[in-house]
């Protein structure tokens, strides 16, 4: 094959990769935090550093690992009391990654989740307010069975399941982190 | 002349690439997974959703002489239901080839194409879906029938049908797929009388059945968001009614995927590895087979979902 031929066999996946860079970002952080935890009137990041036996613990009680030991997590407070956590996570959806928060109450029940960021162009339900719903006042021993009490999402499964498994994932981090601290 | 350049295959290739080119910008189109160039995953589309595949499969080289043949298939998808799958393709066939004539398989020079080769129906069905299941298995049937033959590029009538067991595994949360498959395929053909052979030149007319058993598996990692890069092979037997097995080869390569919002590209090459069965007289390249395959392949494809 000639030149020419090889350059365009290899110029469309290049254009394509240009064209559909476009990330859909429908929340800021602090727009997820304050939709969480209403009730808060301040966020402070809280820095935390999970160990190796933290993150094993993570992984026996969520079932998938917690692939940084630097979690982005916040403190809400309501007059200088605890009210809650935001813990803000990365998940694989088909192709990109899909960025969403929970709010963890401080006895470790899910307050909601936020999607702030999903790139693919079909499944776009995960954003659907009732699917995000049915994860509300889970806890940590709650199952998570995609299908049995979260329902899959046609066409995105791959997203609602590894979202599912996130937002336990965030539970187990609570537990094992944050649920002794006030 | 170079046939993939000169007279048709420049306009060709970039006919089908300038084809998916403008189809991806406009419109909201869904990636779906199509990882692999030679072997397929589980997945079916959701219900109610379509999707366009442009297929190039470039094979060439056969050890002597000139030898180049492109497979173009064009096939549009639709998802019956979730976990129904159905599909039709029309295929095109270029094919240039001299200085090797093999008895019984390349009978002429051939410069010829793109020329309509055949259609295809296809149907997938999900039994295990590997996001929600842990484990993928579907089952691909499709029929098929061909006029030209792909090798030689000579007029022939086969039908064929297949029956392909797909299995797909998520690895990591789905950075890394695994995929594996087993096909059963068989053929019945009859050939056109050719005129002009070369003196005591084979060229049967009388019907044959061929079955062809294959297998193959594949792994591709997500190297970052949108883009895989993996390695696949694929082990293909073939027995006919008169030889008894006719040929076995074993192709692998590296395959790379992008797949975004609007369309998603897979390039794989593939070359033989290994091979046997009939060779031609004179073949130097004894561990391979090299009368119905070729040396190497390259294959891209290209879908736009809608």
């Amino acid at each position: 094959m000639t030149r020419f031929t090889w350059a365009s066999l290899f110029a469309v996946p290049v254009l394509a990769a240009s064209s559909s860079a476009i990330a859909a970002d429908y929340l800021t952080v602090a727009q997820a935090q304050h939709i969480l935890v209403p009730q808060a009137d301040a966020f402070a990041a809280f820095p935390v550093t999970l160990s190796p036996a933290q993150l094993t613990q993570i992984r026996q009680i969520s079932g998938v690992p917690q692939r940084t030991a630097q979690p982005r997590v916040w403190r809400a407070t309501s007059g200088g009391r605890l009210a809650g956590w935001v813990i803000v996570d990365e998940v694989i959806g088909k192709h990109e990654y899909i960025t969403y928060a929970t709010g963890i109450s401080p006895d470790g029940h899910v307050l909601g989740v936020e999607i702030l960021s999903y790139r693919e162009s079909k499944g776009g339900q995960v954003r659907d307010v009732r699917w995000r719903s049915l994860f509300r006042g889970k806890t940590v021993r709650d199952k998570f069975k995609l299908n049995q009490d979260i329902p899959n999402i046609s066409g995105a499964t791959l997203s609602s399941r590894n979202i599912t498994d996130g937002v336990k994932r965030l539970l187990a981090i609570h537990a094992v982190a944050l649920a002794q601290v006030r | 002349m170079n046939i993939f350049h000169g007279r048709f295959g420049g306009n060709l290739f970039s006919g089908f690439l300038a084809l998916g080119a403008v189809a991806a910008f406009p419109g909201a189109a869904h990636a779906d997974e199509n990882l692999f160039g030679y072997n397929t995953g589980a997945e079916t589309l959701p219900k109610g959703s379509g999707e366009i595949y442009v297929f190039n499969t470039l094979r060439s080289d056969k050890g002597q002489g000139t030898y180049r043949a492109l497979d173009t298939e064009i096939e549009g998808e639709y998802g019956v239901t979730d976990r129904i799958t159905v599909s039709a393709a029309a295929s095109f066939l270029t094919i240039k080839t001299n200085g090797l004539l093999i008895d019984g398989y390349l009978p002429a020079p051939i410069d010829k194409g793109p020329r309509f080769s055949g259609l295809e129906v296809k149907s997938k069905f999900n039994i295990l879906s590997p996001a929600l299941d842990d484990f993928g298995l579907a089952v691909i049937t499709s029929a098929e029938w061909k006029r030209l033959d792909p090798h030689s590029g000579q007029l022939k009538t086969e039908y064929e049908g297949k029956v392909v067991i797909a299995a797909q595994k998520y690895f990591r949360q789905g950075q890394i797929v695994w995929v594996g498959n087993l096909g059963l395929k068989a053929g019945h053909e009859t050939r056109a009388p050719i005129a002009n052979l070369p003196a005591g030149f084979d060229w049967p007319t009388t019907p044959e059945m061929e079955i062809e058993l294959s297998a193959g598996t594949g792994l591709s990692y997500r190297v970052a968001p949108g883009w895989f890069v993996g390695a696949e092979t694929h082990y293909t037997s073939e027995y006919e009614t008169e030889v008894g097995q006719e040929r076995w080869s074993l192709f692998a390569g590296p395959t790379i995927h992008y797949g975004g919002e609007k369309f998603w590209a897979t390039l794989t090459w593939f070359p033989q590895i290994k091979g046997g069965g009939e060779r031609y007289p004179g073949q130097t390249d004894t561990g391979l087979h090299l009368i119905e395959k070729t040396k190497t392949e390259f294959r891209f494809k290209l879908g736009i979902n809608f």
